[in-house]
């Protein structure tokens, strides 16, 4: 039958997909039975019932026969697990934080840079940044636009700001965005409810009219269909509701509402989106983009400033901006970590195969084949995998928990989860690379144990060269991550070391706003703040009280200028900072020369300033410049009473409590963001209720928030930094760990496999410690080469780590050469300690077994 | 032992139609697979056609309860495969299939003393 042959080749190949005990005993039998049957069939409708008989029977047997001797392999594997619990322990707990941490921190890049904007054609949005168009009136900007045609379909301004929302009564305070009409069409959103603003609806005179998010629709409305044409009150101006936006749209920065935008000339705090027009390639439209920046400034460059160029990014890596770096830097770590928990348990299963040459030897003996035997070391490794992948989802959950908590995603639908698709897969992915990377290599030297008996595989060139690339790689991934973790741990330190200019302990602060209140209006906000200063103050255990219009640690919407010193320009722009009396006696300021400002000073709006330190020694010692006048434009000049050292503003950046500092009575507060900061007596956090609820009770209709100590202020501000430096910590100090039981692993397998050799040495002369002397030194030139590699990888980590986390310098000669001998040492202690069974070898014994 | 014997067989029952067949072909004698399978088929009017797979299977499993064993002895080699096996019942799988056949027999019973005797008994 001329079909024989191939029909035969196709069943044999069948029998392949059985589990290799299975084919090993049976393929034979059934390809003979397959021969008959093929024998006695004749005809095609004959054959086609054979085919469809034989595929239904493979079908269903395959899966059942390795369902059991899975089954089998797994029980095996559980029975020498629970014969080594303590190393099938640490395997799996290394693991499972390797791929814990992969996928937690994978969950996290995936939110930020993988997964598409919810918004229409998310790849053609982009960002400007150091861009502002024309943006003066609504017509100015639209004309604008419309000009940009060539490589822009639409663009669109907003400006974002937290106010007071609701009714004189009950005010909520809410984040809100100022939008061009056209703001929800470059994005392509659709409305839940009602529609968005139209042609011509941001023009003066046109513009009461507000969206509102699906959180805040349910919040007031309850989800009532009848908010459509209701009246809000933001800051007190009443405006119509005209739509609700769809749920999860909160974009930007967690938006609650949005209004038709109000232009004004002079104002810049817009930000620009846009969207690409269609068929515009990035490259194309960032070179339209330049030339449109060089036609509106042309003259920048000779301005001196030292702001970045114009540019355009996607939306979405703006939005990852300041988190995207550090996510992927964590990234690496933990990638690094999981190759070295991979290249470990390698190394631990080789180690264990040689251990286990006499079992694996009569096995084979008793027929088992070598892909049998491939197969159960490879359940044992799928399964170990399996149970650390389990347990990884816990690592992986607490790191996503905390990721969300340090750095949350910058719109709601980018919520880290470990049980989004893409981070699933990943994890599975992880677990079946580890498993092959470790499993493979132990599966194929247990192949040779097979054919060449154990003592001649494990000691050959090849097996010993396997081994020591893994340790030399692991000691390389070591001294990366440690001097990293040094490099990110100092950065840590000097921030905290860093002078704030005031005491944070003891320390109440609670914010207010008097938008859209009765107390907002011109001569009703010093009153309020008086009064309710005058209670704080008559509070137990309140030692001063004070306010200020901005608050340090937080660095949003400051005012200040080219402030001048008698005339003279300072280098640097200032920062005007309104407070009231006793401010730098309740902050913990140091005051070096002069006073601070009285009540009466505030009352009447006293022409003084308070300086600080830098701003004064910019234009001579900082005890003269009492009595001198601070200058800008055609304002009034302000005597300096008092001189004091700088308050750190933004945490972000070493150097701000060096910037320029202006302290001024604040006459008219309450238009910022309004603080009440209050030193007490006893622990801070107990005085909060009490200062919150007498701030209240001067005025309920006036919000209170940001009810907090400062000190949980700057835990919040050095959250993320203390991250980094515990993450990188964390991770430096398990790579160690997992280095120290590999060398020692690696060590004490080699003695294994070379007892024999030893007892000759031994019996010819030999010391114990000398043969130990030796092992050290052949151990140690493996270290030194993975050291080698080692260092120029952190030179260039270092490089990498400098740009990306603030105040981290590049690894200095002396942390890499300590580092190096940190290592080397433990290495050491490692191989001595892996080789004491030369010790303990008894050279008779061994001679006797020749 | 004939006291654990008599235990564990009646632990294996009820048996699968497949392993008892394989029991009652191999009470007559020694046979290889295909051989198995062709009497299988034949006792019961075809109903029961075992795959290639799920004998095998079967075989495997019983090998591994005792049920039966590989037979050594082998007909002339001019007249066969080497490729073929041949399986004979063992003790204790005569046991297990008269276990079978009496929870069988207690089976057919019960349904006589519930809905009669069927007229062809």
């Amino acid at each position: 039958m001329p079909s024989t042959p191939l029909a035969l080749k196709l069943y044999r190949f069948l029998l392949k997909l059985y589990p290799a005990g299975f084919r090993d005993d049976y393929a034979g039998p059934m390809e003979r039975e397959f021969r008959d049957e093929l024998a006695e069939s004749s005809g095609g409708l004959a054959l086609a019932k054979l085919w469809v008989r034989l595929l239904t029977d493979l079908a269903v047997s395959i899966p059942l026969q390795f369902s059991r001797e899975l089954s089998q392999d797994a029980r095996h594997t559980l029975r020498l697990w629970a014969n080594r619990p303590g190393q099938t322990g640490f395997a799996i707990l290394a693991l499972a934080i390797g791929i814990g941490a992969n996928t937690g921190v994978f969950s996290v890049v995936n939110a930020l840079l993988l997964r598409s904007l919810p918004f229409h054609g998310p790849s053609h949005l982009a960002a400007f940044g150091t861009f502002l168009p024309p943006h003066h009136s609504a017509r100015e900007f639209h004309e604008w636009r419309k000009q940009q045609g060539a490589y822009l379909a639409d663009a669109a301004l907003i400006e974002q700001f937290d106010v007071n929302l609701g009714t004189v009564q009950n005010q909520v305070r809410a984040h809100l965005s100022y939008t061009s009409w056209n703001f929800f069409a470059v994005l392509g959103a659709q409305p839940a409810l009602g529609r968005w603003f139209r042609d011509g609806e941001d023009a003066p005179g046109e513009n009461a009219l507000a969206v509102i998010s699906y959180g805040l629709w349910q919040q007031l409305f309850a989800g009532d269909q009848r908010a459509l044409g209701s009246t809000i009150r933001v800051n007190g101006k009443p405006l119509t509701i005209v739509g609700v936006a769809p749920a999860g749209f909160n974009y930007p920065n967690h938006s609650d509402l949005w209004i038709a935008a109000d232009y004004s000339p002079g104002n810049n705090g817009w930000q620009t989106i846009a969207r690409l027009q269609p068929g515009i390639t990035w490259p194309q439209a960032r070179a339209a983009f330049a030339l449109e920046a060089d036609r509106l400034w042309p003259r920048r460059d000779e301005l001196g400033n030292s702001e970045p160029d114009p540019r355009m990014t996607s939306l979405q890596d703006e939005l990852a901006g300041p988190v995207k770096n550090a996510s992927l830097l964590l990234l690496a770590a933990v990638v690094l970590i999981l190759l070295i928990a991979c290249s470990n348990l390698a190394n631990l299963l080789m180690a264990r195969s040689a251990d286990r040459a006499t079992e694996l030897s009569i096995r084979s003996a008793l027929g088992a084949s070598r892909a049998r035997i491939v197969q159960q070391l490879l359940t044992e490794c799928l399964l170990l995998s399996f149970v650390a992948a389990i347990a990884g989802l816990l690592v992986a959950f607490w790191t996503t928990s905390i990721a969300t908590k340090i750095q949350p995603p910058p719109l709601s639908t980018q919520s880290y989860s470990i049980l989004d698709g893409h981070v699933l897969a990943f994890a599975v992915a992880a677990a079946i690379a580890s498993s092959v990377f470790f499993g493979a290599l132990p599966s194929l030297y247990a192949g040779r144990i097979h054919a060449f008996g154990a003592r001649a595989a494990g000691g050959s060139r090849g097996a010993r060269l396997i081994r020591e690339t893994l340790v030399a790689a692991q000691v390389m991934l070591t001294i990366i991550l440690l001097t990293a973790s040094v490099s990110v741990g100092r950065a840590f330190v000097s921030l905290m070391k860093t002078e704030r200019g005031f005491a944070a302990k003891g320390l109440v602060t609670v914010s207010v706003s008097l938008d859209g209140t009765t107390r907002g209006v011109a001569g009703h906000q010093l009153p309020y703040f008086e009064q309710a200063l005058d209670r704080i103050r008559r509070l137990p255990g309140v030692r001063s009280a004070s306010e200020t219009e901005f608050l340090p640690l937080d660095a949003t919407g400051f005012v200040g200028g080219p402030f001048g010193f008698d005339g003279r320009p300072a280098k640097l722009n200032s920062t005007m900072i309104p407070v009231l009396s006793d401010y730098f006696k309740t902050m913990g300021g140091r005051i070096l020369y002069g006073r601070e400002f009285t009540d009466a000073e505030v009352r009447s709006d006293a022409q003084v300033v308070v300086v600080n330190e830098r701003f004064a020694k910019e234009f001579g010692s900082a005890a003269d410049a009492l009595e001198h006048e601070v200058t800008i434009g055609e304002s009034a000049p302000r005597k300096i009473i008092g001189v004091v050292t700088g308050m750190d503003y933004m945490t972000d950046t070493m150097d701000t409590a060096h910037s320029n500092q202006i302290f001024i009575p604040a006459h008219s507060p309450g238009g910022f963001v309004s603080t009440f900061v209050a030193r007490v007596d006893g622990r801070a956090e107990d005085s909060l209720p009490a200062i919150r609820d007498t701030i209240r009770s001067v005025d309920s209709q006036v919000p209170v928030f940001g009810v907090k100590t400062m000190e949980q202020r700057m835990a919040d501000a050095v959250a993320r930094p203390k991250f980094y430096r515990t993450a990188i910590l964390f991770f430096a100090g398990f790579a160690l760990f997992l280095a120290v039981i590999g060398i020692y692993g690696v060590v004490s397998y080699a003695v294994a496999l070379r007892t024999h050799e030893m007892g000759v040495r031994l019996a010819l002369g030999a010391t114990p410690v000398g043969l130990r002397g030796k092992m050290l030194w052949q151990g140690l030139l493996t270290v030194v080469a993975g050291a080698t590699f080692g260092i120029a990888g952190a030179m260039l980590t270092g490089r990498f780590l400098e740009s990306l986390v603030v105040g981290a310098k590049s690894v200095d000669l002396a942390t890499l050469i300590l580092s190096f001998f940190l290592i080397a040492l433990v290495a050491s202690g490692s191989i001595w300690a892996g080789s004491r069974r030369i010790a303990q070898l008894d050279i008779l014994d061994i001679l006797r077994i020749e | 032992m004939s006291l654990d014997d008599r235990k564990t067989a009646n632990h294996l029952t009820p048996l699968s139609p497949a392993f008892f067949h394989i029991l009652l072909s191999l009470g007559e004698g020694e046979r290889h697979g295909y051989a198995l399978k062709r009497e299988i088929s034949r006792r019961t009017g075809g109903t029961l056609k075992l795959g290639p797979g799920m004998l095998y299977g079967s075989i495997n499993k019983m090998l591994a309860l005792g049920l039966i064993e590989e037979s050594d002895d082998r007909p002339d080699a001019h007249l066969d495969d080497e490729r073929r096996r041949y399986y004979r019942i063992t003790s204790y799988g005569r046991k297990v299939a008269q276990a079978e056949a009496a929870r069988m027999r207690e089976l057919a019973r019960l349904a006589a003393a519930t809905f009669g005797a069927p007229k062809h008994a």
